[in-house]
């Protein structure tokens, strides 16, 4: 019944000719100043990074164009300032630690995170791919690549890596935070646009969100993948500059003629930052949701482990073996199930399609029995009974578990019986616990109970070192290893797909 | 075997070009068939693509054309891998078969088709006779190992031939027909870089299998000859040395094969299509752009549509164009599929509205009018404070 629900909200986005907030409260950690990360590649190549501009969100960047992305040298040395950069705003950010206490168990954990925003997913799949190269380097003729770089490359696959749990804001996709929290007349395929998005959001004055939307998509250009039209001045300013190098690799030289492609590629980034720092300020009006700060303490644990192990230059494995694959599918569905039901208590507009598919129950409190008892094995027990009044007819099972939103880290309540009464039913329910006043609604209070519940289902053991399991691979995984054989082979030619009987081959 | 039909008449011929008009001829190829079959629910495209009309070429020199260009980096690299695959006597492609199928390629035969051949119809067809008889000579001789580069097969697509442009054929790994497609972007730590590239070149090398079994069978031979498991060349990491990668696609094979028994027949196309629909003045560039897109509203009108944004936005030069009548109309299929679906009966988004708003339903708006006021009474009670309406009556 979600569907009925986007389904009223894109006709009034019609009928209203802007998209509308589909939440009340903001479910992703903002930072004051995160970091921005804009990436052009160079078509094709997944590795090549032709510009990076990065910065306090809100401020300037600074861009690395390295001119010739495939020649390694150049390459590396236009990285090297921003992987210097990012190595040292990740260890400030871990400096600074407070303790933690969980019951009897303290830990220490980074007072802060480091946040990156990018505009959408395709550039942390790029940021992930960009940290797996240079993450693991090897040595070429005797010359050990930039230390700064290796360790830079590993902060960028771990926050890729990170970017996969549910909830998380470590590495903030602003085309997923914009298309939670805003209901459009896109459709899922057209939501991976940022500018699209936002042109549906803030229309010009007197144009629909729609035709807006539709002129963004046309001009807008948001990368990490170059168009045809953007490569096509990019290859004949790399042409030129190709030539007039002569295949040098000076610092001088470089600098001197690097001119023409830094104007063409802070072009493409200033209206992307501009557009992600507009975004971003958008979106932090919205109140944040109590749950966000204990989920952003889980991405604040993991980048305090993450930078600890870095640091003391700790390698991860690049290919997980099956059994750290299943601990992690574990990992991130538990994290999604959460995630969902945090929004869901804490946001009542989320709490919406949940009510719609019957999977939660609203009404007002008709009484509360704190002295009813049951036999549990051999003593009777406090067992209170609670009777809630609905407005809608409710179709429940006996037996059915239901968390009260206000203490739905707590004990559930059973449906014992349900009759109907008015236009709605009476629902009688049990606490599966003993009273306590914080447990209790009282009478007349108006309540929303949902199969939605915050924690854990018990004590999870981790899988055995050697899990029995009947299938197996044949060799374990490989080792980290590098992937850069052949990265300084000669760059390939562009070519013109009109040059081509049939350019979608090579597609 | 009725796969073959005979010679479509010369009424069929005329009625596909009058369709046509001036628009641009699309020459069917593995990647234009699993594009179709994205979109093969709507008439519209069934028509244009029966009539071989590009659909991405139709709308060119309008705010509709939609980009479907690719990077000329992007281009040279996929040109560059193929060259090298080829470059002192398929030495690598050699390298690359025998590494990853553990047979030695190092002395086999390899044919290269392509340039043994004029780049026409004629040296289309050629090749075709040349993939069949070697497909067969091979099957009855396994021992030789031998690799077609540019092996062409053909097959009737809705009753016109076509012709597919497999990569590379390898005959005589464990006694059966392999068959390879070579991709540019690389494979990293046994995954590839780009999921949706890995579907669609396992479709294409699925088509071959498919086409390839048909060529046997039709010769008499075991079609099961040709391998279940196609082949995959891809460059390794950062660099371009190739390397070979195996997967199953039988089930990609069932599904091509439904989806060419499904396509539509040219000759009922040229039978049922009024004689008024024709792409031609869509396509025209000296008109306005309104006048264009009016035409192309007449075609649509004629032939029905289904705008199904996911699908139709990645695969179809229409889409754009539909995503604006969509919008024209309130269509709420521009919002995507399954919103469209859950709403049986109701046939814009403002009669939406009207029944989220509490208007009495029809009987067969009945079943959908139901949540569509539940979800709208849940989200304003949650949402108190509405955003203020601006084209509110």
């Amino acid at each position: 019944m979600t569907t009925a629900l986007d389904a009223v909200l894109a006709s009034r986005v019609y009928h209203e000719g802007r998209a509308i907030r589909r939440t009340t409260l903001r479910h992703a950690h903002l930072a004051d100043a995160p970091l921005g990360i804009v990436m052009w590649r160079l078509g094709g190549e997944r590795f090549r990074a032709a510009a990076v501009a990065w910065g306090p969100l809100g401020g300037d960047f600074q861009l690395a164009v390295a001119g010739e992305p495939r020649n390694r040298d150049l390459y590396f040395a236009a990285l090297a300032p921003f992987a210097r950069n990012l190595c040292a705003a990740v260890r400030r950010a871990a400096e600074a630690k407070v303790a933690r206490r969980r019951g009897r168990h303290t830990d220490v954990l980074p007072a802060d995170a480091m946040q990156i925003v990018v505009p959408n997913r395709t550039s942390v799949a790029a940021i992930g791919l960009l940290g797996r190269y240079l993450g693991y380097l090897s040595d070429r003729a005797g010359v050990v690549p930039d230390p700064a770089l290796i360790e830079a490359g590993r902060h960028l696959r771990f926050y890729a890596r990170q970017a996969r749990v549910p909830g998380q804001a470590l590495l903030v996709p602003l085309d997923r935070l914009v298309s939670e929290h805003w209901a459009t007349l896109l459709s899922p395929f057209e939501q991976a646009n940022l500018a699209v998005l936002d042109a549906q959001i803030e229309p010009p004055p007197g144009i629909h969100g729609f035709d807006a939307a539709t002129l963004a998509e046309v001009s807008a250009r948001i990368g990490p993948e170059p168009t045809e039209d953007i490569d096509r001045v990019t290859t004949d300013l790399l042409q030129r500059f190709n030539e007039n190098r002569d295949g040098s690799t000076d610092p001088a030289v470089i600098e001197r003629l690097l001119g023409p492609l830094q104007d063409h590629y802070a072009r493409l980034v200033e209206p992307v930052w501009a557009l992600m720092g507009r975004v971003v300020e958008r979106e932090r009006r919205l109140p944040a949701a109590p749950s966000v700060v204990r989920r952003f303490e889980g991405d604040r644990e993991a980048f305090g482990h993450h930078v600890e192990w870095v640091v003391d230059g700790g390698r991860y494995r690049t290919t997980d073996t099956p059994r750290q694959a299943a601990m992690t599918l574990r990992r991130l569905e538990d994290a999604l199930a959460r995630y969902k039901a945090e929004k869901a208590i804490e946001d009542p507009a989320c709490m919406v399609p949940y009510l719609l598919d019957g999977d939660a129950i609203r009404g007002m409190v008709a009484s509360v029995n704190d002295q009813h008892r049951v036999v549990v094995r051999v003593n009777a027990v406090l067992r209170p009974l609670l009777a809630l009044d609905t407005d809608e007819p409710v179709t429940l099972p006996a037996g059915k578990k239901l968390w009260w939103i206000a203490t739905a880290d707590d004990k559930p309540w059973e449906v014992i019986a349900i009759q109907p009464r008015g236009s709605g039913s009476r629902v009688v329910l049990q606490l599966c616990a003993a009273p306590r006043p914080d447990r209790l609604p009282s009478a007349g209070e108006r309540i929303t109970l949902s199969t939605l519940h915050t924690a854990a289902d018990g004590y999870r053991l981790a899988l055995p070192n050697d899990p029995p399991w009947t299938h197996r691979p044949v060799e374990p995984p490989p080792a980290p290893e590098a992937i850069d054989a052949g990265d300084a082979d000669a760059p390939t030619p562009a070519v013109d797909a009109a040059a081509v009987p049939d350019p979608e081959v090579y597609r | 075997m009725a796969r073959h039909q005979n010679r479509i008449g010369p009424g069929v011929e005329a009625a596909l070009e009058r369709i046509r008009g001036r628009t641009a001829q699309m020459r069917p190829s593995v990647r234009r068939l699993s594009a179709f079959a994205n979109v093969h629910a709507c008439p519209t495209a069934a028509v244009a693509f029966a009539a071989r009309v590009d659909t991405n070429r139709v709308f060119t020199g309008t705010s509709l054309e939609m980009p479907f260009g690719q990077s000329p980096f992007a281009i040279g690299r996929g040109v560059a891998f193929e060259a090298l695959l080829r470059r002192h006597g398929h030495a690598e492609l050699r390298r690359a078969l025998s590494d990853g199928l553990g047979v030695d390629f190092s002395a086999a035969g390899v044919e290269n088709l392509r340039e043994a051949y004029p780049p026409n119809r004629t040296g289309l067809n050629l090749r075709v006779s040349v993939t069949k008889s070697r497909l067969i000579e091979i099957v009855t001789n396994p021992a030789e190992l031998i690799v077609l580069d540019g092996a062409v097969l053909r097959a009737d697509i809705g009753g016109l031939p076509a012709w597919f442009e497999a990569d590379e054929m390898a005959i005589g790994v464990e006694g059966k027909v392999l068959v390879g497609e070579n991709k540019s972007w690389p494979v990293v730590d046994g995954r590839p870089t780009d999921e949706d590239a890995l579907g669609s070149a396992l479709d294409q090398a699925a088509t071959y299998v498919l086409l390839g079994r048909r060529t046997l069978d039709d010769a008499g031979a075991d079609p099961d000859l040709v391998a279940g498991d196609a082949v995959l060349i891809t460059p390794r990491n950062t660099g371009l040395t190739p390397v070979l990668h195996r997967q199953s696609v039988e089930s990609r094979v069932r599904r091509i094969e439904r989806l060419l028994q499904a396509a539509p027949q040219v000759g009922d196309i040229a039978d049922g299509v009024p004689a008024s629909v024709t792409f031609d003045r869509v396509a025209d560039t000296s008109l306005p752009e309104q006048e264009r897109m009016d035409a192309f509203d007449e075609v649509v009108d004629r032939l029905g549509r289904r705008y199904e944004p996911a699908s139709c936005l990645s695969s179809c030069g229409f889409a754009w164009a539909c995503r604006q009548c969509a919008f024209a109309a309130g269509d709420p299929s521009m919002v995507g599929g399954v919103v469209a679906q859950s709403l049986p009966g109701i046939a814009t988004l403002d009669r939406v509205a009207e029944l989220a708003s509490g208007a009495p339903p029809s009987s067969s708006e009945a079943p959908a009018a139901e949540p569509l006021a539940r979800a709208a009474r849940l989200f304003d009670e949650a949402v108190p404070v509405a955003a203020p309406r601006r084209r509110s009556a």
